[in-house]
This record gives structure tokens, C-alpha cells and sequence, in this order.
């Protein structure tokens, strides 16, 4: 396996975990995945040598998840987080932050998805704003505005007692 | 960058708790924190936020799937497309066409048909440097000693100039070279180098349509490493049981020797 293989090889985890937060079917999100790697593996030599490898893989796998979604519209349905069994939550916590981490996890699926995307890429991607403003395709100021407001509303989330989303459902 | 009047907005903020600030900046940021203890909490929560994210998220990883497994992915990737390369080389050679040089498939550069190429490429590349470099007595059929001679064959049988590049500035120094032969029954030219220790570097120059253009691109196989490109409708590999970086070193001059880089 050439040099090549083994970075896009390291970046399957972090490409699972953002899939999991786009898509609450963890299938689903593996099949994005798998898409988004045959996807790079075609256009490996459109790739700018001097581009940060992740950014350009996740930036793949963000159009192929918004072209879904909009073939998807009509057609699809929007499952409350109520519906979801444990072990389909999007994203799962590891035993130690468990309740802490479910609480805010809960939080997270509340965001909107444009809302939830920034803060991801961001916070546990690492990636640069810029480098997050090419992943979505909006420019900075917006990746800017999105993750302030995403911020802002988990804190109120997570502070609050009676956010629509925590609230149980009679 | 780090203007002490430069006003502080809501972007630094964020940039501070993402560790994304320019350089010299972060003390003025936690200046204004402290004056500011409202925004200061809020900024704290923010970073509990980041961190409790990372925690929560970060640590998952299972094992792959098989569908997610890269290795897989490229074998399934490959198969038709060899198949597609014998039925094309069979219609080829049946047709009698498919002169000296050119590449047998024709039309604007897909992905598929530039993947294609490489593919060929490299299992050519890879497969000559295994069974040429490890011959220590004949790697080459026609020596560096004579090398006007070897030029003008090899251009005569590729049916375009090719010249060995000079990679003494490299630690590099021609030994000779061959004529190869492609699956379609096309010319290709293979030049042989060896360093000091004896170490040995294959180059494979190898025609193909002019409208593919690919840069350079790592391959391997084990302990053997190469760089392939195209350009000018010519396929390069080189190939050596060397580092990555050192190949890429090696690519250098040979790009820049060859007025391709």
C-alpha cells in the first residue's frame, strides 16, 4: 500500500464519525463512506499535491451526502430522536463520559445539520475555517456565523432545563 | 498580524478556543477575558464544549468493515478494468492496429481511462524493476558507454526523442538501458541507474495519449517504492527500494532534467 493509501486509510475513522453525525443509520453512514473512498480513489489525481488530504476527503463526502439528501427529499422522513433506539444514535459515547456525554450528545442532534456539520469539523476534526469553507462550499464568514451560533445554542441547551429537545415527550 | 488596536470580535473568540488565532495574539485575547468576566464565562463554556465534543466522540473507533476496507475497494476497482484492458489489447491485436506508440483507447481524459493508465503504469513499472534491477550481470542491453547509440535506437523504436536524464547532481549514474515491450504491443524504454553503494533506480518512460496529464503519484510494493507521472504524453516511473522522500527527491531532478516538473 503506497504512502497515499495509508494517510486516506487513517482518515476512515474520522470520515465514520462525520458520516454518523450527517446520517443516523449507521449503515447509511457506512454506505457513505465507502462512496466517498471509491469516489477518491477516481479522482486521486485531480487532487492538488499541496492540499491537506482530510480536508479534500471530507469535502467529497460532504457532496455526496448533499446530493443524497436533495435526491432523498421527497422521498424521505424525518425520524425524532424519541424514535431512535440507543443503538442507532448517531453518535455514541464512550463508557466514561457516558452520561455527561449523553446529555450533550442529545444536545448536538438537536442542531440543525448546517449547525452541527461546523462544529464537528471544527471542534473535533480540526480543521482549519478555511479549510472548513471548502469542505461545506460557503464562504468564511458563514462557516464563522454557523459555528457561533452553534456554540451558542448548545451552551443555552446544556444550561437551559426546557429546550425543545431535552424536553420529554408525553 | 498582532496589532495591539486591532479591535476583538466574536471570530477571535472562537479562533482563541480553537487554538486558530495568529501567532501573538492570545495574550490580548485573554486580556480582554478577563476584563470582560461575562464574556469570559461564556468563552469558558465553549471550551468545556470543544473538549466534552472531543471526549465523547473522538475515542469511538470499531473495526472496519470489509466495505470500508481501502485494499478492497482498489481490487474491486481493478478487476474490470484489467478484464476491459485484455478484451481492448485482444480487439487490438486481432484488428492488426495500434501502431508504434499511442494508446489504444481514444476520446477526452475520463477519470477511468487516466486511472487505467496508471494502473498500467505501474504494474509495468513495478514488474520491470523486479525482474531487470535484481539482475546484477544484464540489466540493461545497451550500456551508458555507449550512450548516442542507445538514444538514437530507443527514439527510433518510441518513435520520439528520449534521452536518458543526467542525475549525477542526484548521486546517480546511468548504467544503460532497454527496450520493453507494453501489453499491446507498443515501445517502451527502460533507462538504469545505480549510487556509489551499488543501490539501483529504474526509469520507465512509456507512450501514451497526449491529453493525459497526471502528477506525480506515489506507488509501491512492499520495499519498493516509485513516483509515476504522465505528461506530455509520456508515462514516467521511477522506481527504487528507496525512502518516499528520497524518491521524491530523485523525481525532482529527473522532472526538472527532463523539462517535465
Amino acid at each position: 500500500m503506497t504512502g497515499l493509501m495509508a494517510s486516506m486509510e487513517a482518515c476512515i475513522p474520522a470520515l465514520r464519525r462525520y458520516a454518523r453525525s450527517l446520517l443516523h443509520d449507521r449503515q447509511d453512514a457506512d454506505d457513505l463512506v465507502h462512496d466517498c473512498l471509491v469516489r477518491a480513489l477516481d479522482q486521486i489525481h485531480t487532487r492538488r499535491e499541496d492540499g491537506d488530504l482530510r480536508a479534500w476527503l471530507f469535502a467529497i463526502m460532504h457532496n455526496l451526502f448533499v446530493s443524497r439528501t436533495r435526491r432523498n427529499k421527497t422521498a424521505g422522513r424525518t425520524v425524532s430522536l424519541q424514535e431512535v433506539g440507543e443503538d442507532t444514535l448517531s453518535i455514541r459515547a464512550s463508557q466514561d463520559v457516558h452520561m455527561q456525554g449523553r446529555d450533550l450528545l442529545r444536545a448536538l442532534d438537536a442542531l440543525s445539520e448546517e449547525h452541527r456539520s461546523v462544529l464537528l469539523l471544527v471542534s473535533v476534526e480540526d480543521l482549519s475555517y478555511a479549510e472548513v469553507s471548502q469542505v461545506l462550499g460557503v464562504p468564511i464568514g458563514t462557516v464563522m456565523s454557523r459555528l457561533s451560533r452553534a456554540r451558542e445554542r448548545l451552551r443555552l441547551m446544556l444550561e437551559g432545563e426546557t429546550t425543545p429537545a431535552l424536553r420529554r415527550v408525553k | 498580524m498582532t496589532d495591539p488596536d486591532l479591535p476583538i470580535t466574536e471570530d477571535d473568540l472562537h479562533a482563541y478556543v480553537d487554538g486558530q488565532l495568529p501567532p501573538g495574539r492570545r495574550p490580548e485575547i485573554e486580556r480582554y477575558l478577563a476584563a470582560n468576566p461575562e464574556t469570559g464565562r461564556r468563552i469558558a463554556a465553549y471550551q468545556d464544549q470543544r473538549m466534552a465534543l472531543r471526549a465523547a466522540l473522538a475515542g469511538v473507533s470499531e473495526p472496519l468493515p470489509p466495505k470500508l476496507d481501502l485494499t478492497q475497494i482498489l481490487q474491486e476497482r481493478r478487476r474490470p478494468r484489467a478484464g476491459m484492458w485484455r478484451i481492448a489489447a485482444g480487439l487490438v491485436l486481432a484488428l492488426g492496429i495500434g501502431g508504434a506508440g499511442g494508446w489504444f483507447l481514444h476520446g477526452p481524459a475520463t477519470p477511468n481511462r487516466t486511472t487505467l493508465a496508471l494502473s498500467l503504469l505501474e504494474q509495468q513499472a513495478l514488474a520491470t524493476h523486479t525482474v531487470f534491477a535484481a539482475d546484477r550481470r544484464h540489466p540493461i542491453e545497451v550500456g551508458a558507454a555507449e550512450e548516442a547509440h542507445l538514444r538514437q535506437w530507443l527514439s527510433n523504436r518510441l518513435g520520439r526523442t528520449v534521452v536518458p536524464p543526467d542525475l549525477t547532481a542526484a548521486g546517480y549514474h546511468l548504467i544503460g538501458g532497454r527496450l520493453l515491450a507494453t501489453e499491446h504491443g507498443a515501445a517502451a524504454a527502460l533507462f538504469m541507474y545505480d549510487d556509489a553503494a551499488g543501490k539501483r533506480l529504474s526509469l520507465l518512460l512509456r507512450p501514451m495519449s497526449t491529453d493525459l496529464r497526471v502528477p506525480l503519484t506515489d506507488i509501491g510494493q512492499g520495499d519498493m517504492k516509485g513516483c509515476i507521472w504522465i505528461e506530455k504524453g509520456m508515462g514516467y516511473a521511477a522506481v527504487a527500494a528507496l525512502p518516499d522522500t528520497e524518491l521524491d527527491r530523485i523525481a525532482g531532478h529527473i522532472r526538472a532534467e527532463l523539462g517535465t516538473g
